[in-house]
């Protein structure tokens, strides 16, 4: 079995490149895709570290592959409402670049 | 005797009736009124019979040990409050109740009978009025609170019908309040006598927080046996005696008495002449025995008294409004009968304040019968009206005779008493003053009667008519009052001993005449109206020169000393200036500092934390990462450490 | 009766209440039918106040009518205790009279009237239920409930001043009066959680006052606790009392609402708080109340004074009567403060002298603002020649605010000035001072606004409608009632006076 710290490596790579992208992309779609990468990028270390987990008895500890199905399943909720909202975002100011998109300042 | 409460309480009730049912009834229930009158005057007069028959042992009646005269008192209660449980019984037990004694029924004859006169002689003079309804419903309730005044038997109950007599004398004051002069004149009598009765007000609480009671029977007994210090009596008698002096219009709170006659003239014959300005005398004579306990206290009213008699008399020597005239001649003589007070005078005094009360109500009446006629009070206008008034100059006559204490009639005897009393017991200045005071009276009202009915008739007035007859007979009963009241103070051998047997304090008195003071009193007053009709009728001296020589003290007489543009500076220039400024603090420091101004400190706090907030998403992504990143530093630190 | 005896008080704050809610369905753009199911809500608490102030037993005393509601059992112990002892019944019928009074009195309101009488009523509910209520819990719910509504009522009904040189927008008034009672609210609610909590250490936690009153008898809460405590108490009530230097809420209040709710507010409200502190703070925390109650005092003088005072100088004729309510809450304070039996008794005296006269004030005031539209003294003269029955109506109410006797005010101004002058002398010589202050601001009013002669512009002016005229002559005729015959009150009042100040 490959060691843990692969996983966790990848999955930090894989974090940090979707922190630069929330941080840095001005695309509210191109945030959103860098939002679902730190999303994958906890899941794949939840379900290394319950791989990696002594089980209880004959039977392997599932609770990593259990809150990784939540977070796919409320991310595919959430892109969905993203989106929407994207799309109005769209619709009514002609952009989705989020610099232009200050309205909640005080 | 028990049933002497009636006599205030048919004005009482007719008050509301003449309120409520008077626009619908004929002459707006102003009947009403005089009946409520005429049934308190026939109360009256069986009470007093009553009481001259009956002796100590009657249902109620004693011989006090102040007075050493027949006191009766009967009361019932009206509410109590406090704690009356325990050994520490705190609380307040008040009673209506009244004390029937010689000077309260002597009061109350005055009362009714001035008042009902003026009642009477009210039907012609206002005849007309549009508010003639209102006028009888105040002259009711004055005429019940004054009666009230004079029967409680407790300081509350007297201070509850000083304040309602003050309240309605303010009403009738103004009762022409279109005119702003009766407004201000209204206000200005309502609150300079009302900063007298801080002190009454201060003075009663003070007496009943040494006695445990409001009763006056109970204050008398502390002050005559010792258990109220000297000093206690001292304060608490010069706290009574400010409310007294506002109500009677002593120095200096005189100020608001001249102005009152802004209101109807039998308002001015019956208020400011014969019975609620006295109240402040009675007050004084009621109260006698603290003033006694406190020696010190007299010797105040004594001088107050004096001051303001000389100082009223040489103002009404230069007025020339016949109702101020008679105002400030009104003040001159309460001030004799404070000196008379100040000087052990209690029978001189109470007499004078009877034998004055019909005198001044018999003047005013008649300057009310000449205003009616000629709608005119500036004397220097008038002149020769005997030709066609003959029966009001002849009444004003008798008045100003009397008044100005010419043998015989009423106002001799009374003022003879007072300088008796004065020259036995004050020192010799004061007797002497006296004496310039009476020669002085009787020279303003020689220049009033002279210079009014007598000399050349202005052809302006040669239509003036007589009083109408509802004016006539009030004012012949009150002239026959004013003729022979004087002569109760005489011995009348197997009917009546004088009044000096009658009202008295400790001892009786009979009646004695001291030569010279008779004699030199009779001098003065004779020469001072023949002075006066030289003057004034005659024409025959010309005071121009004098008056050109003493031009800076008639200046100051003229203006009454000052005193309105003194106070009125006070008023203006510190209390509403204070005012203002406490206004100007309410608003500038306590409102927009301190509650507006936390409000500020909030909103510039916030206004500056607002620059973190961008509104670019990024931003806050920026913030929520790099707190996660310190929150796992300090929880892996944590962990290690 | 004994049936209704249990439910008396229940119903007094439910009928308003529910009524209330009821309001809520009539007709929005109809003024009138809402105004008629109010007049006879308001009816019916009137009649069920006078029956609970006359069906209390003076010779008994204690808490009458009681009647207790389980709400949340233990631990956390909340039921909804209800009674009255002999202070809070006056101040029920007060209640009573003046809200049925207000109601009436809004009969111009026609502006979103169907939201003015639910709210309305929502604060009568809340102002029986602080009179009423036992619970700690509850005082404060319904306290709440009667002070919340005035926002709304003020901002959106009032009228604002404009002097050209002075400016007060009726948005700024309702927000500055809600504001500082508010923060009154805060410390009454620390004190009262701080109560729980004291009450949870000596046994099981508890918001009942009776229970509270017993822990408080038996000695529960330390000297210390209770001088930390008791000013908490003191302010956040004493805010709504218009206690020095909280009061600036108050005329700004005052002048800014509309007629009916001034006269609830001035009347009725500012009671609350002075009924706060004898109920909470005296009762519970009689040490504390001992302690501080010479602070209290000279706050209540400088309130008599600085009330008299300020009034002196204003020229509107709400902001006059505001100041005067300043004033005259100030004896409360005062009498409250001397923990004097006939002190005490004036004070709550006074309570409902000042409820009645003040109402009475406002209500001609609005009927006179509502024909000229103008409450500027400087520029009304000579009313009474055209308004002759408010004129006369607010002329009585003055004279009773100036202590005259033979009117309720005297009564109680009286007996506040004998309590102080056994306890405080000095500060009863200012007190009976700040009277004579209040008859030269009383006069200069009356002489400028009502005498004198009168402008041509008023000629056509009407007097006040028949309405106005009755609602006056009922609560003039309970200020003479009372100032002649003030055993009927004085009995019931001094009765619940002196148990409360036994505990001391």
């Amino acid at each position: 079995m490959m060691p843990l710290v692969y996983f966790q490596i990848l999955s930090a790579i894989l974090f940090g490149i979707g922190a630069y992208g929330v941080l840095a992309r001005r695309s509210a779609v191109l945030i959103l895709m860098s939002i679902e990468l730190m999303l994958n990028a906890a899941n794949i270390n939840l379900i290394a570290v319950a791989a990696h987990r002594e089980g209880l008895g004959h039977f392997a500890n599932f609770d990593g592959h259990i809150i990784a199905i939540f977070i796919i399943t409320i991310a595919a909720a959430e892109v969905g409402l993203a989106m929407a909202i994207i799309l109005r975002m769209f619709r009514n100011r002609g952009t989705v670049d989020v610099s232009q998109i200050n309205v909640m300042k005080w | 005797m028990e049933w002497a409460w009636l006599i205030p309480v048919f004005s009482f009730i007719a008050v509301p009736l003449i309120v409520v049912l008077g626009p619908r009834l004929p002459a707006k229930g102003a009947f009403l009124a005089i009946l409520a009158m005429l049934g308190g005057l026939i109360v009256f007069a069986m009470v007093a019979v009553d009481f001259l028959q009956s002796g100590s042992n009657t249902n109620g009646c004693g011989i006090s040990e102040f007075t050493k005269s027949l006191t009766c008192l009967y009361s019932i209660n009206w509410f109590e409050a406090g704690s009356f449980v325990g050994d520490s019984s705190d609380g307040i037990r008040l009673v209506w109740g009244m004390l029937l004694d010689p000077l309260t029924v002597l009061i109350l004859g005055l009362i009714t009978i001035v008042a009902l006169m003026v009642q009477i002689y009210s039907l012609g003079y206002m005849h007309g009025d549009p508010r003639f309804g209102w006028y009888y419903a105040f002259h009711a309730l004055f005429a019940a609170s004054m009666l009230t005044l004079v029967l409680a038997d407790n300081f509350l109950l007297l201070y509850v019908a000083w304040e309602l007599v003050g309240v309605c004398s303010y009403l009738l004051i103004g009762f022409w309040f279109e005119r702003p002069s009766a407004r201000d004149a209204a206000k200005k009598a309502f609150i300079v006598t009302r900063l007298g009765d801080v002190g009454l007000l201060i003075g009663i609480l003070l007496l009943w927080s040494e006695v445990g009671s409001f009763s006056m029977v109970a204050a008398f007994e502390a002050a005559n046996n010792g258990s109220m210090s000297q000093l206690t009596a001292t304060v608490a008698s010069l706290l009574l005696f400010a409310g007294a002096a506002g109500k009677s219009a002593q120095f200096p709170m005189h100020v608001w008495l001249p102005d009152a006659m802004e209101g109807p003239t039998p308002v001015s014959a019956l208020i400011h002449a014969a019975t609620m300005v006295i109240a402040g005398v009675y007050l004084v004579a009621r109260s006698y025995p603290i003033f006694v306990a406190s020696g010190d206290a007299l010797t105040v009213v004594a001088w107050i008294g004096l001051i303001t008699a000389f100082g009223a008399a040489t103002i009404a020597l230069t007025a020339t409004d016949l109702k101020r005239i008679l105002a400030y001649s009104t003040i001159s003589h309460l001030g004799l009968m404070m000196l008379s007070l100040g000087a052990f005078g209690y029978t001189a005094a109470v007499f004078h304040l009877l034998a004055h009360g019909f005198s001044k109500a018999l003047l005013f009446l008649g300057a009310g019968s000449v205003m009616h006629s000629i709608d005119e009070l500036d004397i220097r206008k008038m002149g020769g009206l005997r030709k066609v008034m003959p029966l009001t100059a002849l009444l004003f006559s008798i008045g100003a005779l009397s008044l100005g204490g010419i043998p015989i009639l009423s106002g001799f005897w009374s003022k003879d008493e007072i300088l008796i009393a004065v020259s036995e017991h004050l020192p010799p200045a004061f007797i002497i003053l006296t004496f310039m005071v009476a020669f002085m009276s009787a020279l303003y009202m020689g220049r009033a009667m002279f210079a009014v009915f007598f000399g050349n008739l202005n052809p302006e007035h040669e239509h003036a008519h007589d009083a109408p007859m509802s004016m006539a007979v009030t004012m012949s009963i009150l002239g026959v009052f004013a003729l022979v009241f004087g002569l109760v103070s005489l011995d009348w051998p197997g009917n009546f001993d004088g009044i000096g047997t009658l009202v008295y304090f400790e001892k009786e008195l009979h009646f004695h005449l001291v030569p010279w003071i008779a004699g030199l009193s009779t001098i003065l007053a004779v020469s001072a109206f023949v002075l006066a009709y030289f003057i004034y009728a005659r024409k025959r001296i010309s005071l121009d020169s004098t008056r050109a020589k003493f031009n800076w003290l008639h200046k100051a007489v003229e203006n009454k000393y000052y005193f309105d543009e003194c106070y009125q500076w006070i008023v203006e220039a510190i209390v509403l200036t204070s005012a203002r400024l406490l206004g100007l603090f309410d608003r500038a420091i306590v409102n927009d500092i301190g509650v507006n101004g936390p409000g500020w400190i909030v909103k510039k706090v916030g206004i500056s934390m607002k620059i973190h907030i961008t509104g670019h998403v990024y931003s806050y992504a920026l913030g929520t990462m790099l707190g996660t990143i310190v929150l796992g530093v300090m929880w892996w630190l944590r962990s290690v450490g | 009766m004994a049936a209704m005896n249990e439910i008396i008080l229940v119903s007094l704050i439910l009928i308003p209440l529910i009524a209330a809610i009821v309001a809520m369905g009539f007709p929005k753009d109809n003024p009138r039918p809402v105004w008629y199911f109010a007049i006879a809500v308001s009816a019916v608490t009137c009649i069920l106040s006078v029956i609970a102030f006359v069906g209390y037993d003076y010779t008994e005393g204690g808490y009458q009518f009681t009647r207790t509601y389980d709400w949340i059992g233990d631990p956390v112990n909340i039921s909804l205790a209800l009674g009255i002892d002999g202070i809070a019944a006056p101040l029920v019928l007060l209640n009573g009279i003046v809200l049925l009074g207000a109601v009436l009195i809004s009969q111009t309101i026609i502006h979103r009237s169907r939201d003015f009488f639910v709210l309305l009523l929502a604060l009568g509910s809340g102002v029986f239920g602080v009179f009423a209520v036992q619970d700690l819990f509850f005082l404060f719910f319904f306290y709440e409930l009667a002070v919340l509504p005035m926002y709304l009522l003020i901002g959106v009904w009032g009228s604002s001043t404009d002097f050209g040189t002075f400016l007060r927008t009726k948005e700024y008034g309702a927000m500055k009066l809600m504001l500082v009672l508010v923060g009154g609210s805060v410390l009454i609610w620390v004190g009262i959680l701080a109560l729980y909590a004291q009450s949870a250490n000596v046994g099981s936690p508890t918001f009942n006052m009776i229970e509270l009153g017993e822990l408080a008898k038996a000695g529960a809460f330390s000297h210390e606790f209770q001088r930390w405590v008791f000013p908490l108490f003191m302010i956040g009530f004493g805010i709504l009392a218009g206690l020095w230097p909280f009061h600036t809420w108050s005329p700004d209040g005052h002048v800014a609402a509309p007629t009916g709710v001034s006269m609830l507010h001035a009347g009725v409200l500012m009671k609350l708080g002075a009924f706060g502190i004898i109920r909470v703070g005296v009762i519970l925390l009689p040490e504390g109340a001992s302690a501080w109650m010479p602070i209290l005092i000279i706050l209540g003088t400088v309130n008599v004074v600085y009330g008299a005072i300020s009034a002196i100088s204003q020229h509107d004729l709400k902001y006059v009567i505001g100041y005067s309510s300043v004033s005259h809450m100030g004896y409360v304070i005062m009498g409250i403060a001397t923990l004097h039996p006939v002190g005490v008794t004036g004070a709550v005296l006074q309570m409902f002298s000042h409820g009645i006269m003040t109402a009475l004030m406002f209500a001609m005031v609005g009927s006179i603002y509502e024909r000229t539209h103008i409450r500027d003294t400087n520029v009304l003269n000579g009313l009474i020649k055209r308004m002759g029955t408010a004129s006369c109506f607010f002329a009585i109410a003055g004279l009773a605010s100036l202590g005259l006797p033979g009117l309720s005010g005297f009564i109680a101004e009286f007996m506040v000035f004998v309590g102080v002058f056994r306890t405080y002398l000095p500060l009863a010589i200012l007190a009976v001072i700040g009277a004579a202050i209040t008859a030269v601001y009383m006069l200069r009013l009356l002489a400028k606004t009502f005498f004198g002669e009168a402008d041509p512009r008023w000629d056509n002016l009407p007097d006040s409608s028949p309405l106005e005229k009755a609602v006056g002559a009922v609560f003039v005729a309970i200020l003479i009632v009372v100032g002649v015959w003030p055993a009927p009150l004085v009995r019931v009042i001094n009765i619940g006076v002196d148990s409360v100040l036994q505990g001391l």
